[in-house]
């Protein structure tokens, strides 16, 4: 078979940059692989699909060895535009792509820059439109969709020029889950309907490893594995077990010391259906309920302390001239709690959140934070008491290193010296900061923005700490270390409240869960209650066990009953 | 952006380049767009099944445009403070037609406010006309205010509101690319710089706001203080707005680059919408509406004056001229402007 793009001992580093993006890559791409590309955050990802369309090194300049052809074309003299026909790329935030101002002329652009007539841009911008489900939204202003639907004109944009190759870099990582979802149902249909060559870099193993045919894992810039999926599996077994989906690591737990055979003969479920017929094939060997276990203790821990520290009393929440997005909401949020908003998309849970630091005015009812009510408090006072972190992480640098974020917020709320330096010394403690002190945090991968910009807002102690979708596009490493934190805060009698989408991180991380929608509470109660048995809102575990073992929620809760060996 | 940086053979080259830009992210997640519920709206409402464009956005450009610059033109010319209150109110009535009258506040407010600071001073300081209402001797300062002093300074004020209303049209109205669709044809990169500025304004706006609360949501007190105070606790957002944006433009280069944007030859998608009866009733509106305001300039009848001499201003609305000019830009609101697509 012809390869449709080749890399050749391909080593890149970025200007001005130490370190290789890319180091000694060497690799061929076949027609209609769908090949997932996995690593941390600044593991040379986005390096290796920018040196496909040459982006690498024509845009971004640097240095450049080795050699990347794509069909006939030779990266180091064809230029971008030249491959713009053969080779697509997505972009991971849509607001940093999209050029013209309607969805039809945005998808339409990218045709027009090839030269294409316009009868035919005409009947490509229509098939593109109705692939993706975008009719509807056709003469649509860019400024009023949402990411996701900005995300899939993106795609559209990209699939209307028929390109050879399809690029996706991190396509989710800054959208929610539901968008998220619908933008890989998308790029399935298109693998399977078209055939189409695809290259997907992504966070989300569990939703993407069983689209691949193939998964490359990068580390320092340089190709760590590159195997069909139950030859990763098999791999990640050893030191990269949070790369697997839930249900492979709940079997891996039942394979032991024969895991790694059992993976490369098929053995490890990728999807909760394949587990579902294993489990089912399975005779006597059935997973049971580990018994005092204080992982799971710790994890399902309610409040042990009494004190409330934020109360919402009759709360309405919404924007003036529409129907409000929650009435009369009633919650008490306690010392000690670890409590996970969830909810379908737009259903006011960021919305609500707003309104515990005062960042939005009830339209009825009131918050009460430590006794005060907040309407009466500035947000920079309110901040004091209630720390919120945004899903932004980059909007809270203003200074020019880590140290100075972390000191000028300890200004800001008016302390100094010995309770200052305290307060410094415990936030660097405790996210592991000291490492990063003198570096412009601008400059800090993803999950190091995201605990800088959590030191930021909790330096000062506050005893309510507010998170917006903390783990979007945050790689599964640095998601466990951020559940680990929140659990400290939580039993360090700080109240931490996570909007998420995330269920597994919710099981793993929450003590509680408050499940928002039409227009209230739909759910208030212990992680394991709301989540047990629920359809959407529920892990891969709960899933796939509900019947046989409801309560549990994830591999850890489960041994198995009889050993293979 | 950058030289052209590869190596001919496996060694490793420098070449010159900006790096690459940190990323960040900005989109909100939490909410319906507002695009969907409008979608939406339709959908209940209707069976097009789509945010249908209204007004001057659903008609061929070259004809929204035509119609738009006879307004502006028929502001421009007509003197007579009836003839000028009636441009002004079908401006009014087409932004109304095209659902975008809120979005016009903004220019209004502009225009008032220079027409109301004219009609106030017009009087005081010029004294000219025959019918004397007022005067006064304020020492230095002698102030004769008359009938016709009064009324130049309404029908100034008139006139320039119904100017500014008519640019304003064809900002809001317009569709966005089909401005730039126009301005291609002149230009297509000052049209493309037109149109990554009006879609990037609301994202800077928006950064701007998300960034003002997450400094809030850290301690820092933005509106509290003196002006100073408050200016000086904002100086720090301006640098990660800046930040920003400057990310945002690279990101967006290296996009256009990526979608062949600088290559061959482009070509230019002539939007299939075709020449609707309701597109020529306009165009042909805007034709006979500069004819006519031609013909009453020729014959003197309509003129730009700056301080007109009216004997009987109901008698000029029976020129020629003028009642061709309101059948002109009257007849097209009706039938092109009603809401219907053909």
């Amino acid at each position: 078979m012809t390869a449709i793009a080749r890399f050749e001992q391909v080593t890149y580093t970025y200007p001005g940059a130490q370190r290789p993006a890319l180091h000694d890559v060497s690799l061929n791409i076949e027609p209609a692989e769908v090949i997932l590309v996995l690593g941390g955050s600044g593991s040379g990802k986005s390096t290796l699909l920018r040196a496909l369309n040459g982006l690498v090194p024509h845009f971004y300049g640097g240095t450049f060895a080795g050699r990347v052809t794509v069909d006939e074309f030779d990266t180091r003299t064809a230029r971008p535009h030249d491959l713009a026909r053969r080779v697509g790329l997505v972009f991971q935030d849509p607001e940093d792509q999209a050029v013209m101002t309607t969805v039809e002329r945005e998808i339409a652009f990218g045709l027009e820059n090839l030269g294409v007539d316009s009868d035919a841009i005409t009947r490509l911008v229509e098939e593109a439109l109705i692939s993706l489900g975008l009719s509807r939204l056709r003469h649509a202003p860019l400024a009023e969709l949402s990411g996701g639907e900005l995300q899939k004109v993106a795609l559209a944009g990209v699939i209307a020029t028929q390109p050879h190759l399809l690029l996706l870099d991190e396509p989710t990582s800054q959208l929610d889950p539901v968008s998220s979802e619908e933008l890989l149902a998308a790029v399935r249909r298109l693998s399977e309907d078209t055939g189409a060559t695809i290259v997907l870099a992504e966070h989300r193993v569990e939703r993407c490893l069983h689209l691949a045919t193939r998964v490359l894992y990068m580390e320092d810039g340089a190709v760590a594995i590159d195997a069909p999926p139950q030859e990763f599996a098999a791999w990640a077994l050893h030191g990269h077990r949070e790369l697997l989906p839930p249900v492979a690591r709940l079997f891996a737990g039942r394979l032991n010391g024969r895991a790694e055979a059992h993976a490369r003969s098929g053995h490890l479920p990728l999807t909760v259906k394949d587990a579902r017929h294993m489990l089912d094939a399975l005779d006597a060997e059935k997973p049971t309920r580990r018994a005092n276990d204080e992982a799971v203790a710790e994890a399902h821990a309610s409040a042990t302390a009494d004190e409330i520290v934020l109360e919402t009393e009759r709360l309405t929440v919404g924007y003036d001239g529409e129907t409000p997005l929650l009435e009369d909401v009633v919650l008490r949020l306690r010392r000690g709690e670890l409590v996970a908003f969830m909810g379908e998309n737009g259903v006011g849970k960021s919305t609500l959140v707003r309104h515990f630091n005062g960042l939005l005015t009830p339209r009825r009812g009131r918050v009460t934070l430590l006794g005060r009510d907040v309407a009466g408090l500035s947000v920079a006072e309110a901040a004091r008491s209630c720390a919120l972190l945004g899903q932004n992480p980059g909007d809270y640098f203003v200074r020019d290193t880590v140290a100075e974020e972390i000191d000028y917020t300890l200004a800001q709320l008016g302390l100094d010296g010995a309770r200052r330096n305290a307060l410094a010394a415990r936030i660097i403690a405790e996210l592991d900061l000291a490492g990063l002190l003198d570096r412009d945090p601008r400059s800090l991968s993803g999950g190091e923005r995201t605990r800088v910009a959590l030191a930021a807002v909790t330096c000062g102690d506050p005893p309510v700490i507010v998170l917006d979708e903390p783990t979007r596009g945050m790689d599964p490493a640095h998601k466990l270390a951020l559940t680990a934190t929140l659990r400290r805060w939580a039993a360090a009698g700080r109240c931490v409240v996570v909007v998420t989408h995330d269920v597994e991180f919710a099981a793993r991380c929450a003590s509680r869960v408050v499940v928002l929608g039409d227009g209230g509470v739909l759910a208030d109660g212990t992680t394991a209650d709301v989540l047990n048995g629920a359809l959407f809102f529920s892990t891969q575990v709960n899933r796939l066990l509900r019947h046989a073992l409801p309560g549990i929620l994830y591999e850890d809760e489960v041994v198995w009953g009889v050993s293979l060996q | 952006m950058s030289a052209p940086t590869t190596s001919p053979g496996p060694d490793p080259v420098e070449a010159p380049a900006a790096p690459a830009a940190g990323r960040t992210a900005v989109v909100p997640v939490d909410a319906p767009s507002r695009a969907a519920r409008a979608a939406v709206s339709v959908r209940r409402d209707g069976p097009r099944g789509a945010p249908a464009t209204r007004g001057l956005a659903a008609r061929r450009p070259a004809a929204a445009a035509a119609y738009v610059g006879a307004l502006a033109f028929a502001a421009l010319a007509v003197s007579n403070p009836i003839q000028v209150a009636a441009v002004l109110a079908l401006v009014l009535t087409v932004l109304a037609l095209c659902g975008r009258l809120r979005a016009s506040l903004p220019y209004a407010r502009v225009a008032l406010a220079v027409g109301l600071f004219l009609a106030v001073l017009n009087p005081l300081f010029s004294g000219g006309g025959l019918d004397v209402l007022w005067t006064a001797d304020l020492g230095p300062l002698s102030v004769t205010v008359t009938t016709q002093s009064l009324v130049y300074g309404v029908v100034t004020a008139m006139r320039l509101t119904a100017v500014i209303l008519a640019f304003a049209l064809f900002t809001v109205a317009l569709d966005p690319d089909d401005q730039l669709g126009l301005m291609s044809a002149v230009s297509f990169r000052s049209g493309l710089v037109l149109s990554l500025a009006s879609r990037l304004f609301p994202v800077l706006s928006r950064d701007a706001a998300r960034i003002a609360d997450a400094q809030r949501s850290r301690g820092v007190e933005l509106d509290r203080g003196t002006r100073r105070q408050r200016v000086a606790a904002r100086v720090p957002l301006l640098r990660s707005l800046l930040t920003r944006s400057l990310e945002r433009a690279v990101d967006v280069a290296a996009a256009m680059e990526a979608r062949g944007y600088g290559g061959a030859r482009r070509s230019r998608w002539v939007h299939r919408r075709p020449w609707w009866a309701a597109d020529m009733a306009l165009a042909a509106g805007a034709a006979a509406a500069a004819l006519a305001l031609l013909a009453g300039l020729v014959t003197g009848h309509a003129a730009y004056d700056f301080f007109p001499l009216i004997d009987d201003p109901w008698v000029q609305l029976l020129d020629m001229w003028w009642l061709v000019l309101v059948v002109a830009l009257v007849l097209p609101v009706g039938t092109a402007l009603g809401g219907s697509r053909r």
